[in-house]
C-alpha cells in the first residue's frame, strides 16, 4: 500500500524535499543555496538565523533551508530536523583547524533520531583554496569510514567556481528517488 | 501507578495541532495556522512555545503572512530571547526587499524587539534604511532609532546614528523630518544628564520650518513641540520664527494650536513686551484659543487648563473675551468649575458687573459643589476688584437672604476675607451675618463666623453672648473653631474687660485644661501668661494690625508657572504639575524654563509680586491661626514684671509655662508665612569662603617625577584651582597643559595653564580660573574631577573631588515666600536628613559661617527651644538647595533637612556642611 503511494508521488513529483544545509560558520551554506537557485555567486553577510529558498533541480523540488553555523545557532539546528529528507553538510576543506569540530558537530546530528532516514551529501567545499585538504583526507577527517546504515558520499566542490555541485545534486537526486 | 498521572496528558492539544499546520507545506494552510496562534496570542493564551515553527513560516513572498509573523515577534521576542536570534538574517534580508512597504515593516519591527543578544546585528540594516530612497522607509527607520536609543543610548551614539538622524532633518520629505524631529526630541529628553545631546542650530530651525508647512497634522506637532525647545539667539530671529508659525493657529486640529500656542508664549518672553509686534501677536493668539472652546468638552477642559496657565502669564491676551468662558446650562461640571475659575482671573473693573450678574446666576443653580464655588468667586472678585467691592457685599447679602444652607455658609467664609481686606468698611452686614448663626454647621463656616464677631467684639452687643453660646459645645466643636474660639474670646475680653472675665477664664480653663489637642493647650497658656503678666502686651499682640491679603490667591508659583507654559499641550499643563512630579525614572536635571529676556536679566529671576497672606483653602487653617499676631510685632516681652491689675491667674502657672517663648503661635510644625519671625540676613557681601588645604593628587612616583598638590577655592565668585607644581625628576620639564574629563558641573579651564618650565627640584604654584560651561556628564561620584595634565614627558591622569561648595554662587538667597512655595512645592520623596556631629557655636555664628560660603540663611525661628534655621542655596547649574536646620541648645548634633528638585546634590551638600561647621 505504502509503495503504491509513493509511486504515485514519484510520478507526479509534486512532494517538495525538504533539505538543510548545515556546517560550521563560512563554510560556504549561503553561497551554495543562492549558486543552487540562480546559478550565481552572491555577495554574502554570516547568516544570524536561517534562510529558505525553493530549488528546482530537474523535476525535483527542493525546499532548502540554510541554516547559520554560528556557534551561537547551532544549538538551534535541532528546531529544524523534522520531516527532512537530505543533509548537505559542507565543509570548509582549507579550514584544517576546525575540522575536528566539524566532526563533532556531524555526529552529534547523526545521531538525532529525527534524522535517521536522512540522506546524507558531504561538500569538501573551497578545493580552489590553496593548500586545502583532499577529499580522502576530508573523509578521513570526518571519520565518515565509520558511518553504518547511513546513505552517503562525498564530493568536492567549489561554489564560487560552481564545480562539483551538479554532480552532487545529481546522486542527490537519485538516491532520493531510490528511496521511495 | 502514582499520582503523575494527573500531570501527564495524553492529549495533543491545541499547540500541538497548530504546530503541525505550521509545519503544512501548503501556504494557504500555514497561514490559517499562523492566523489562529495570533488569535490565540490576542486573547492571551500562551502560545510562545510555537516560536521556532512561527518564525520559520517568516520567510514568505505573501505580506499578510509576513505581518502576521512580525506581529507575533513582537510579542513574544522577549520571552524567547535566545530563539530570537534565528529571525535576525530575515530581518536583514526584509530590510533589502524591493517593496518598500516590506523593508519599512521590518525595521519598524525590529525596533520593537527589545532583545540585547540581537541590537547590535540590527544596526547594519538600520543605518541601511536611514538612508533608503523611499520616505515611508527613511521615516519608519528614524523612529526606530529613537527605539534604539531607549534600548542601548551607547550603540546609538557610537554607530553614528544620532548624526544620521540629524541629516534627515534636511530631508526632501516633510513627513520624514517631522519623525526625525519627533525621534530627536525623545533622544534628548531621556539624555542621562538632562543636557540635550542633538543642539538645533539655525540653520536646522529653518528647515524645520519649511517642512511644517507641508506636513501632516500630527507631524506638525512634533515639530512645533521642538521649535518649542529652541531658544533663538535674538529678538530678530524669534521675531521672524513667531511670523511662520502664526498661521498654524488657525488649524483645524486641537493639538496643533495648541503647540503654536506654546511656541509663541515662550517666543514672547524673548520679544521686548512694549513693541507693536508682541501686541499684534497677544491680538492672534485670542481668537485661536477662543475656538477651541467650541469643540467637544473634554477638548474644552483641555483648553481650560490650558488657558488657566495662558491667563496667568499673560492675562492681556483674553481680557476682552470674558464672555466665551460664561458657563453653559449643559456644559459637564468639570467645565464649569474651571470655566469659574478663568471668570475670577479675568476678572476686572471693565468686566466685574457682567461678571457679578453671571456668578449670582451660577449661586442659584442646583450642583452644590458648583454653587460653592461661584459664592467663593464672588468673594474674590470683591478682593480683586476693589471698586466693586460694595456691588459683591451685597450680592452675597442677597445670597444669605436666600437662606439655602449651604450658600449662606460658603458666604460667611468669603465674607471674613472681604473684612480682612477692607477692614472697617462693611461691618453693617454684620448684624444679617448673626442672624445665620443657628444655621452654620460646617467648621470653615462656624470658625469664619466666630472670627468675625471676635475681630469685631465692640460693635456686636450681644458677642459676649453669642460667643457664649458657641462654647457650650466647645469639646464637639472641631479644632479649627475651638482654636478660634479662644482666640475670639481673648479678643472681646481685651476690647470690653468689663463684663467678659468670667467667660475667658471659662474658655481659657477650657483649652488648657479640658483639651487634649497640644495646639489649642499651647494656645491658651500663652495667653493666659500674657493676660497675666502684661495685657497692653496682650492688646498689641492680639489685636495687633493684620497683613493685608491680596487676590492673588492659589496663582502658581511663578517658576512652576514658567515651567508649565513651557509644556502647555501635555499632560503637565493639565495637572498643573511639572512632569517630573508624575512621570518616573524622569531625571531631574531637565526641567524646562523660559527663555530670559536678553538685557533685562534684574526683571527675570523670581520677581515676586509684593502680595501677602495668601487666604486659598489649604492655608486657610494655618492663616486663621496666626492671622491674630502680625509678622511686624515685637517679640512680646515675657519677662516682664507682672503689672496686671486683673488676677486673672492663679498661683503655680508659671511652673507650667515654663521654656516657652511664645512666639510661634502656629500649629504643626509646616513654617507658615507669617510664622516666619526670625530675623532676616541681608547679603552680606564675603569676598572669600573657606579653602580646604592643598592635597597630593599626582604623587611624584606616578608623575615620572612630577608632583602636584591642589585645591579649589572659590573667591568673590570666581572658582579657581590652586596648583602646585613640583619636579622632582632629574631634567627640566616643559609644555605644561591641562585638560578635564566631561563632570558633573561642567568644570572646565578658563585659560590655559600657566606654567612655564620646571627646572629639578623647583616649585611653581599657580591658580587656574574655572569655568562651568564646559561638557557636562553625570560622574559618580557626583563630585568625582577626572583631570589629565601634560607635559614633555607624558600625559598623566589623576581624579580629585570637587568641594561642592565652591559651586555654591552668590545668588543664592530665596525670597521667603519663595522658600515657602518651593518648599511646599518639592514632594517629600526628595527630602533628605542627615545628622551633622559637633556642630558648636550659636545659631547666628553658624548662619554667619554659612553666608561666607553661599549658604544663605532665610529666616530663623525657636520652636519648643530648639533653634531651627532655613537654609537656600544655588548650584552652578541652577539647581535650588533647600535646607533646615535644626539645633539644640547643648547638644553638639543637629539634624539637617534637604529638599531639591535634583536630590542627588544631597550628599556632597552634607559633607560640605560637615566641613564649614568645624571651622573655627
Amino acid at each position: 500500500m505504502g509503495g503504491l503511494l509513493s509511486y504515485f508521488r514519484g510520478l507526479f513529483g509534486s512532494r517538495e524535499m525538504r533539505i538543510l544545509i548545515l556546517g560550521l560558520d563560512g563554510a560556504g551554506k549561503t553561497t551554495i543555496l543562492y549558486r543552487l537557485q540562480v546559478g550565481e555567486v552572491v555577495t554574502t553577510i554570516p547568516t544570524i538565523g536561517f534562510n529558505v529558498e525553493q530549488v528546482q533541480y530537474k523535476n525535483l523540488k527542493f525546499q532548502v533551508w540554510d541554516l547559520g553555523g554560528q556557534t551561537s545557532i547551532r544549538p538551534y539546528w535541532r528546531c529544524y530536523y523534522s520531516n527532512t529528507d537530505a543533509i548537505i553538510y559542507v565543509v570548509d576543506s582549507a579550514d584544517k583547524e576546525r575540522i575536528g569540530i566539524s566532526k563533532d558537530e556531524l555526529f552529534h546530528m547523526l545521531r538525532e533520531e529525527e534524522l535517521q532516514d536522512a540522506v546524507l551529501v558531504v561538500l569538501a567545499n573551497k578545493q580552489d583554496m590553496a593548500g586545502c585538504m583532499s577529499v580522502a583526507e576530508v573523509h578521513q577527517a570526518l571519520g565518515l569510514e565509520a558511518l553504518k546504515n547511513r546513505t552517503f558520499q562525498i564530493f568536492k566542490t567549489s561554489a564560487t567556481k560552481g564545480e562539483g555541485l551538479d554532480q552532487a545534486m545529481d546522486w542527490l537526486a537519485n538516491a532520493l528517488q531510490n528511496k521511495k | 501507578m502514582t499520582d503523575s498521572k494527573y500531570f501527564t496528558t495524553t492529549k495533543k492539544g491545541e499547540i500541538f495541532e497548530l504546530k503541525s499546520e505550521l509545519n503544512n507545506d501548503k501556504k494557504e494552510k500555514k497561514k490559517e495556522a499562523v492566523k489562529k496562534v495570533i488569535a490565540s496570542m490576542t486573547v492571551g493564551k500562551d502560545v510562545s512555545a510555537l516560536f521556532p515553527d512561527v518564525v520559520n513560516c517568516m520567510q514568505t513572498d505573501n505580506l499578510e503572512l509576513k505581518k502576521l509573523v512580525y506581529l507575533y515577534l513582537m510579542n513574544y521576542a522577549k520571552s524567547q530571547p535566545d530563539m530570537a536570534i534565528m529571525a535576525v538574517n530575515t530581518f536583514v534580508k526584509d530590510c533589502e526587499d524591493p517593496n518598500p512597504l516590506i523593508r519599512a515593516l521590518a525595521v519598524r519591527t525590529m525596533g520593537c524587539i527589545r532583545v540585547d543578544k540581537i541590537t547590535e546585528y540590527l544596526c547594519e540594516p538600520l543605518r541601511k534604511c536611514l538612508k533608503d530612497e523611499d520616505p515611508y522607509v527613511r521615516k519608519t527607520a528614524a523612529v526606530c532609532v529613537a527605539k534604539l536609543y531607549d534600548i542601548s543610548s551607547s550603540l546609538v551614539e557610537d554607530q553614528g546614528f544620532l548624526d544620521q538622524l540629524k541629516d534627515l532633518l534636511s530631508d526632501s520629505n516633510p513627513m520624514v523630518v517631522a519623525n526625525a524631529v519627533a525621534a530627536l526630541s525623545e533622544i534628548n529628553e531621556s539624555s542621562p544628564t538632562g543636557q540635550p545631546l542633538v543642539e538645533f542650530n539655525t540653520n536646522t530651525i529653518n528647515k524645520l520650518l519649511t517642512a511644517l508647512n507641508e506636513c501632516t497634522e500630527w507631524g506638525q506637532v512634533f515639530i512645533l513641540d521642538s521649535l518649542a525647545n529652541y531658544s533663538p539667539k535674538d529678538e530678530r530671529e524669534a521675531q521672524s520664527i513667531c511670523e511662520r508659525i502664526t498661521p498654524r493657529l488657525a488649524h483645524a486640529n486641537a493639538a496643533v494650536v495648541l503647540s503654536a500656542v506654546k511656541v509663541l508664549m515662550k517666543l514672547m518672553e524673548i520679544l521686548s513686551g512694549d513693541s507693536d509686534f508682541c501686541a499684534t501677536l497677544s491680538k492672534k493668539l485670542a481668537p485661536p484659543l477662543v475656538t477651541l472652546l467650541s469643540s467637544e468638552p473634554e477638548v474644552q477642559y483641555v483648553a481650560l487648563r490650558n488657558i488657566n496657565l495662558i491667563v496667568q502669564k499673560r492675562p492681556d491676551i483674553l481680557k476682552h473675551e470674558m464672555k466665551v468662558f460664561f458657563v453653559k446650562y449643559n456644559d459637564p461640571i468639570y467645565v464649569k468649575l474651571e470655566k469659574l475659575d478663568i471668570m475670577i482671573r479675568l476678572a476686572s473693573q471693565a468686566n466685574i458687573a457682567q461678571v457679578l450678574s453671571e456668578l449670582k446666576e451660577y449661586a442659584t443653580e442646583v450642583d452644590v459643589d458648583f454653587v460653592r464655588k461661584a459664592v467663593r468667586a464672588i468673594g474674590r472678585c470683591a478682593i480683586k476688584v476693589e471698586p466693586s467691592a460694595e456691588r459683591c457685599v451685597s450680592t452675597l447679602l442677597d445670597l444669605i437672604q436666600t437662606k439655602v444652607n449651604y450658600v449662606v455658609q460658603e458666604a460667611i467664609v468669603v465674607i471674613k476675607d472681604i473684612f480682612r481686606k477692607y477692614p472697617n468698611k462693611y461691618e453693617s452686614i454684620i448684624s444679617t451675618l448673626c442672624e445665620n448663626l443657628d444655621t452654620l454647621d460646617e467648621p470653615e463656616a462656624r470658625a469664619s463666623m466666630v472670627w468675625i464677631i471676635g475681630e469685631y467684639a465692640e460693635r456686636i452687643d450681644n458677642a459676649d453672648e453669642l460667643l457664649d453660646s458657641f462654647l457650650e459645645g466647645f469639646a464637639d466643636e472641631n479644632a479649627q473653631v475651638q482654636l478660634q474660639l479662644l482666640t475670639a474670646v481673648v479678643k472681646l475680653f481685651l476690647k470690653r474687660p468689663a463684663h467678659t472675665q468670667a467667660l475667658v477664664q471659662h474658655v481659657l480653663s477650657l483649652a488648657t485644661q479640658d483639651s487634649d489637642n497640644p495646639d489649642l493647650r499651647d494656645r491658651g497658656f500663652i495667653y493666659w501668661r500674657l493676660l497675666s503678666t502684661d495685657p497692653a502686651a496682650a492688646k498689641e499682640v492680639v489685636l495687633a494690625d493684620k497683613p493685608l491679603i491680596s487676590e492673588e490667591t492659589d496663582l502658581l508659583e511663578p517658576t512652576l508657572l514658567d515651567e508649565l507654559i513651557c509644556h502647555i499641550s501635555s499632560l503637565a499643563s493639565v495637572y498643573h504639575k511639572p512632569p517630573t512630579a508624575f512621570v518616573e525614572g524622569r531625571s531631574a536635571g531637565i526641567r524646562k524654563s523660559l527663555p530670559a529676556r536678553q538685557g533685562s536679566a534684574e526683571e527675570s529671576g523670581t520677581a515676586q509680586p509684593e502680595a501677602t497672606v495668601i487666604p486659598n483653602q489649604e492655608s486657610l487653617i494655618g492663616d486663621l491661626l496666626s492671622m491674630d499676631i502680625g509678622s511686624s510685632i515685637p517679640t512680646p516681652a515675657v519677662s516682664a514684671q507682672p503689672t496686671s491689675n486683673i488676677d486673672l491667674l492663679g498661683g503655680g502657672l508659671d511652673s507650667l509655662l515654663g521654656g516657652g517663648s511664645g512666639t510661634d503661635l502656629s500649629a504643626g510644625s509646616v513654617p507658615t508665612t507669617t510664622g516666619l519671625l526670625g530675623d532676616i540676613f541681608g547679603i552680606t557681601t564675603t569676598s572669600t569662603m573657606y579653602t580646604p588645604p592643598k592635597a597630593c593628587w599626582l604623587p611624584a612616583e606616578k608623575g615620572k617625577g612630577l608632583e602636584i598638590w591642589g585645591a579649589f577655592s572659590r573667591r568673590n565668585g570666581q572658582i579657581s584651582m590652586d596648583l602646585t607644581f613640583t619636579n622632582k625628576a632629574m631634567q627640566a620639564m616643559t609644555g605644561f597643559a591641562i585638560q578635564f574629563n566631561k563632570n558633573s558641573f561642567g568644570l572646565a579651564p578658563s585659560a590655559p595653564l600657566n606654567i612655564g618650565a620646571l627646572q629639578p627640584s623647583q616649585s611653581l604654584e599657580t591658580g587656574l580660573t574655572l569655568n562651568t560651561n564646559g561638557p557636562v556628564q553625570r560622574m559618580e561620584p557626583l563630585t568625582t574631577l577626572q583631570v589629565a595634565v601634560k607635559n614633555n614627558v607624558d600625559i598623566f591622569y589623576y581624579a580629585c573631588q570637587i568641594p561642592i561648595q565652591i559651586l555654591f554662587i552668590e545668588d543664592g538667597q530665596l525670597d521667603k515666600r519663595v522658600f515657602l512655595t518651593t518648599w511646599k512645592d518639592i514632594p517629600a520623596a526628595n527630602e533628605v536628613q542627615y545628622t551633622l556631629n559637633e556642630v558648636k557655636g550659636t545659631a547666628d555664628t553658624l548662619a554667619n559661617k554659612m553666608t561666607h560660603n553661599n549658604i544663605f540663611t532665610i529666616a530663623k525661628r525657636n520652636v519648643e527651644g530648639q533653634d531651627m534655621l532655613y537654609q537656600s542655596l544655588k548650584l552652578t547649574n541652577n539647581i535650588w538647595v533647600l535646607l533646615e536646620l535644626k539645633l539644640q541648645p547643648g547638644v553638639t548634633h543637629a539634624t539637617l533637612s534637604l529638599k531639591s528638585r535634583s536630590v542627588e546634590v544631597a550628599a556632597p551638600i552634607f559633607q560640605a556642611y560637615d566641613t564649614i561647621l568645624k571651622l573655627v
